[in-house]
């Protein structure tokens, strides 16, 4: 019987709302979502391609929990974020998610070793010690493991917490520009990492960025403006 | 163990190895240290200054009585581990052979003195002696020329046939009055009975002389002061009225507020390093939390974390200010005497409760911000704390410090002044730094590209400006006043003790001998008072009311040494001119014209005695009674070391009664033999050297200034912390801009002429007020701390805005060198 594959993002009517200004002018209203609706399927690659200011990356904090919707419901492995306060929220990232960030976001006096342990110690993993050292053999730092992230290279920094994101085994993992401050050939490296390990360990991936040819390695690519999806374009389905 | 425990212990691990704990942890090791260091340090400067000076009183605390004190509470000394010696001093005629001389007779138990020693003259020049044995006495040279008699002769004192043992070289509380009843005599405190000059009614004073520990005498005075009765007066060196007792009052109020000041810094370098501490934290709370770690989690954490910082700098300072106190200590054995006791109890306990108070205080706000960075900075970026818990952070920091500095000095008076000078300052600040940095905007236009920069620079990040000024200022401030205060104190004690300060008092020169001591002082060039004559009488009568009884209450319950005055004979005097020292305070100086009869009398004695001007004083001076009125009330300053007069009289009044003179004058050490060859020759003249106690009084000032040296290297290296804490967290978003000026094509020397400007401008306008705030804490601390007269230091707002302008101008641009050296394509690298 062919199942198919389970909703583990599940996202309804989405809307942000932010006011702005004061004194004066007084304040007004800013939407940076229309009501937008999403369901990414467990093990898709989904990228969120548009222009600056076009709310891609506030989108991508709602989906992550990191940010709440003003309306809308959302549903994370089936959670209902839209209810959860921040520690709900906390919770479930640490049991499901993971993250990769454009200016890397290592811990700055913490070793490359001990930046990747950190989720795993999180999610109370008792081998986190060992687990983080396979990551950073799969990308290539076996020999970096006691580095500070200030005595390696940008592409380094961004294979260190590629492993990072990838220790836990999160369900999904959310990637903000993941090679916005890299070089082109870096970036290129960078990208097949994510994806090769991405599809090593099933996860499903939404990233943001505005590398197009980046967004064309994942399945499926929405493009947004002005708060709201205009396009769809799936590459291939998801057996 | 939980996750948090073991993830905290290693983030501070390596931090600490990496060096970026080190403003942080050096700001709290700086507050233990300075504090250890100097309630260690200040607290056994005061007591070895008390204890050298405590010699003055021959101990540490004397109960003197005109009747025999209970015997409670000698068992009650005994109980509480005081030594005790008993003394009784009475007046009373000498005889030997045809001569006589009414002397002083201090009759002392074994063991006296109890601080200080009694030198008698032997062979082998002067020997520490404690009584002289029973049936001998110990006398001064000058009873022996008056009574004709030589060492190993007998004299008579009452009923008592006695021999002269010894010559007294020094007696460690000798009186400085310079109106002293005749030449002393020691006399063993057993043979009292023997001379049977103990009768009822006789004059006599008890002393009780008590030495022990601080905490023990402390506990006896609590327990004795109570039951102090009319007749009895309870004493130590700082409640006499001495210039000594005055220095030393002032000394160590002076040591505490200086420490304080230093403490003060401290406290405000940890205060910024802390702020700087959460905000460098921020990104990793941030990732933690995106990670999934709870609020709870992140406290834990961090409170772990600032516990293990706090302990292991409270450690290091704890074992930095000892060895600080160690090394100034041994500094200052030369200046120091060996006995000084120390303990460490009290500056550890004060040392760890300021750590204690300041890791909590001022990490309070800080962490909490930490702790509820949002999480969407992982996205969104970091843009810092935000003020919104400004109160939050300030009442808690204010708090300590208050508590600190009242702790440390247990001054409420010098906690409040300097408390609240410091936050006038910060509030006068926000105002005026703004004002100034606008005002130099609108010149920076005008000048060149650098100094416009750096204006534009400053008015940019006003508000952060607002902190670095109120820090800097505070420094500025904090430096300046010690630099003022310790300049005002030391001038005004040298001006008390000039060079040339008298050491020498001559007493009962007869009029015949006058011209011949002119003739002496003016041969040997020695800088005198002028000879003022001297009468005594008894004051009988204010207008017709007769002053017995309220005399002789006087006489008993005021036994200062200038009250004892009151109440039988005073030692008056005539002038035309007003002698130095004295101030008119009501009336009139006597007119030049005319030989009215008229009197000028001292102003707490007509307080006392309910004088006013107009009334009449009637004196009974011999068989002749004298009415006078009085014309001016005089404030006189009994700190001078010259002849000082209750009772003044117009010239004429008194020239007919018989009359000594009394001059005091400053010998130099190159003519004291002639000074002593001289007096050989008129062995009636009584001479009082004071050399003792104004080499005392030098001590003072310069242990106390060798002290201040100490404190104000403290001082700066705390205000270079400050600088150097409030320079690093600006670090940051400096980076951010010189990476886009050199982007945009600035010069380097641009950038380092522009950096350099910003941080002088800062520093002159921080040194400028600075000044003032300092003028203001320097008014209140003259008026209130020190009550000397206040005065205005123009010199130092040149000194304020020039080491301001230097200062900050120098640390701050040798903090930003490192960023000002990278290049362009590093410095964007490392920023984007």
């Amino acid at each position: 019987m062919n199942t198919s594959p389970e909703i583990i993002l599940d996202c309804r009517e989405l809307t942000k709302t932010v006011v702005t200004g004061s004194g004066k002018s007084g304040a007004k209203p800013l939407t940076i979502l229309q009501p937008i609706d999403l369901q990414v399927k467990s093990g898709e690659s989904v990228a969120i391609i548009g222009a600056s200011g076009s709310g891609k990356t506030t989108l991508l904090s709602i989906l992550a929990g990191l940010d709440l919707p003003s309306s809308g419901e959302i549903y994370l492995k089936r959670k209902p974020m839209h209810t959860f306060d921040e520690e709900q929220r906390s919770k479930v990232r640490a049991d499901h998610v993971g993250f990769i960030f454009q200016s890397f976001l290592l811990i700055s006096s913490l070793t490359a070793l001990e930046n990747v342990m950190l989720p795993a110690e999180l999610a109370n993993d008792d081998n986190a010690k060992e687990q983080a050292m396979v990551m950073l053999e799969k990308v290539g730092l076996g020999d970096r493991v006691d580095h500070f992230p200030s005595q390696l290279s940008g592409g380094e920094q961004q294979r260190v917490a590629i492993a990072r994101a990838f220790v836990s085994k999160p369900d999904i993992l959310f990637a903000d520009e993941p090679t916005g401050n890299l070089d082109s050939k870096t970036g290129e490296y960078i990208s097949t990492l994510l994806f090769d390990l991405n599809q090593q360990q099933g996860t499903t991936l939404v990233l943001v960025t505005h590398d197009q040819k980046l967004a064309l390695r994942c399945q499926r690519q929405l493009t947004m403006e002005s708060g709201r999806f205009i396009n769809q374009q799936v590459m291939a389905e998801v057996s | 163990m939980p996750m948090w425990i073991k993830q905290s212990l290693r983030l501070f691990r390596h931090e600490l190895k990496r060096g970026e704990l080190t403003i942080i942890c050096f700001a709290i090791v700086l507050a233990v240290a300075t504090v250890f260091s100097l309630s260690g340090f200040s607290q056994q400067i005061k007591s070895a200054l008390v204890n050298e000076s405590n010699s003055f009183i021959a101990s540490d605390r004397v109960l003197q009585s005109s009747r025999p004190a209970n015997e409670n509470i000698l068992i009650k000394a005994q109980q509480s581990n005081l030594q005790n010696v008993q003394m009784l001093l009475f007046s009373s005629m000498a005889f030997a052979q045809d001569e006589m001389q009414l002397v002083s007779v201090k009759a002392v138990q074994n063991g006296y003195p109890l601080r200080g020693e009694l030198l008698i003259e032997s062979d082998n020049g002067p020997v520490a002696m404690s009584a002289p044995s029973e049936g001998s006495v110990w006398v001064e040279q000058s009873l022996l020329n008056k009574l004709k008699v030589n060492l190993g002769d007998s004299i008579e004192l009452g009923a008592a046939n006695l021999k002269i043992a010894g010559i007294v070289n020094k007696e460690p509380d000798a009186s400085f009055s310079v109106f002293t009843q005749g030449p002393r005599v020691f006399l063993n405190f057993n043979d009292i009975e023997q001379t049977k000059v103990v009768q009822p009614g006789s004059r006599l004073t008890y002393r009780y002389l008590f030495a022990g520990d601080k905490a023990d005498i402390d506990d006896f005075d609590l327990w004795l002061t109570p039951q102090v009765e009319e007749n009895q007066r309870w004493y130590d060196i700082k409640s006499q009225q001495s210039p000594l007792a005055n220095a030393l009052k002032r000394a160590e109020s002076f040591l505490s507020l200086a420490s304080m000041l230093g403490i003060l810094l401290a406290a405000v370098a940890v205060s910024v390093a802390s702020k700087r501490y959460g905000q460098r934290h921020q990104p990793m709370v941030a990732v933690f939390k995106a990670m999934g770690a709870s609020k709870s989690y992140i406290r834990n954490l961090y409170l772990l974390h600032w516990a293990s910082l706090s302990t292991f700098s409270i450690i290091i300072g704890l074992f930095v200010g000892f060895v600080m106190q160690y090394y100034a200590l041994q500094y200052m054995t030369s200046y120091i005497p060996t006995n000084v006791q120390s303990s460490y109890w009290y500056p550890l306990t004060v040392a760890i409760t300021t750590g204690l108070l300041c890791a909590c205080a001022f990490a309070y706000a800080p962490l909490k911000e930490l702790v509820a960075t949002p999480v969407l900075s992982v996205i969104r970026g970091f843009n810092g704390f935000t003020s919104q818990a400004r109160w939050q952070s300030v009442i808690p920091a204010i708090s300590a410090v208050f508590l600190l500095l009242l702790l440390f000095s247990q001054n409420i008076i010098l906690s409040v002044v300097l408390l609240l000078s410091t936050a006038v300052v910060v509030a006068i600040l926000v105002v005026f730094g703004r004002l100034l940095i606008s005002l130099g905007r609108q010149i920076g236009s005008g000048a060149g590209q650098s100094l416009h920069l750096a204006v534009a620079n400053l008015k940019r990040r006003a508000k952060q400006n607002n902190v670095q000024l109120v820090s800097f200022t505070i420094a500025i401030m904090l430096l300046l006043l010690m630099l003022v205060v310790r300049t005002d104190l030391i001038d005004e004690w040298q001006e008390q003790l000039p060079e040339n300060a008298p050491n020498q008092f001559l007493v009962n020169i007869n009029e015949s001998q006058v011209p011949k001591v002119e003739e002496f002082l003016q041969a040997n060039d020695l800088f005198a008072s002028q000879l003022y004559p001297i009468i005594r009488g008894r004051l009988t009568a204010i207008n017709d009311e007769k002053l017995l009884k309220k005399a002789s209450k006087e006489q008993e319950d005021k036994s200062d040494n200038g009250r004892q005055g009151i109440g039988r004979e005073l030692n008056m005097t005539w002038q035309q001119q007003l002698p130095d020292e004295n101030v008119i305070v009501a009336g009139q100086w006597f007119s030049s014209e005319g030989k009215k009869a008229e009197v000028s009398i001292e102003s707490k004695l007509a307080e006392r005695l309910n004088v006013v001007v107009g009334d009449e004083l009637a004196f009974q001076i011999g068989s002749e009674k004298v009415r006078v009125p009085v014309t001016s009330i005089r404030e006189v300053n009994w700190k001078s070391m010259q002849p000082n007069f209750y009772m003044i009289f117009s010239d004429g009044v008194l020239t007919d009664f018989p009359v000594t003179y009394i001059a005091s004058m400053h010998v130099p050490s190159v003519s004291k033999q002639d000074f002593q060859q001289f007096l050989s020759v008129y062995p009636t003249i009584s001479v009082i050297d004071v050399d003792a106690m104004i080499s005392q009084l030098r001590t003072v000032i310069d242990q106390v200034s060798i002290a201040i040296e100490f404190i104000l290297l403290l001082v700066v290296v705390a205000g270079s912390l400050v600088l150097v804490a409030q320079v690093q967290a600006s670090m940051e978003e400096r980076e951010r801009e010189l990476a886009i000026l050199r982007t945009l094509g600035a010069k380097g020397s641009l950038l380092r002429n522009s950096t350099l400007l910003e941080f002088v401008v800062l520093g002159a306008i921080s040194g400028l007020l600075a000044s003032m705030a300092m003028e203001i804490a320097v008014f209140f601390i003259q008026l209130k701390v020190f009550e000397m007269a206040t005065s205005f230091h123009g010199f130092y707002w040149f000194v304020g805005i020039g080491v301001g302008a230097l200062f900050v101008g120098s640390v701050g641009f040798m903090s930003c060198w490192r960023l000002l050296k990278l290049s362009s394509l590093t410095l964007i690298r490392r920023t984007l």
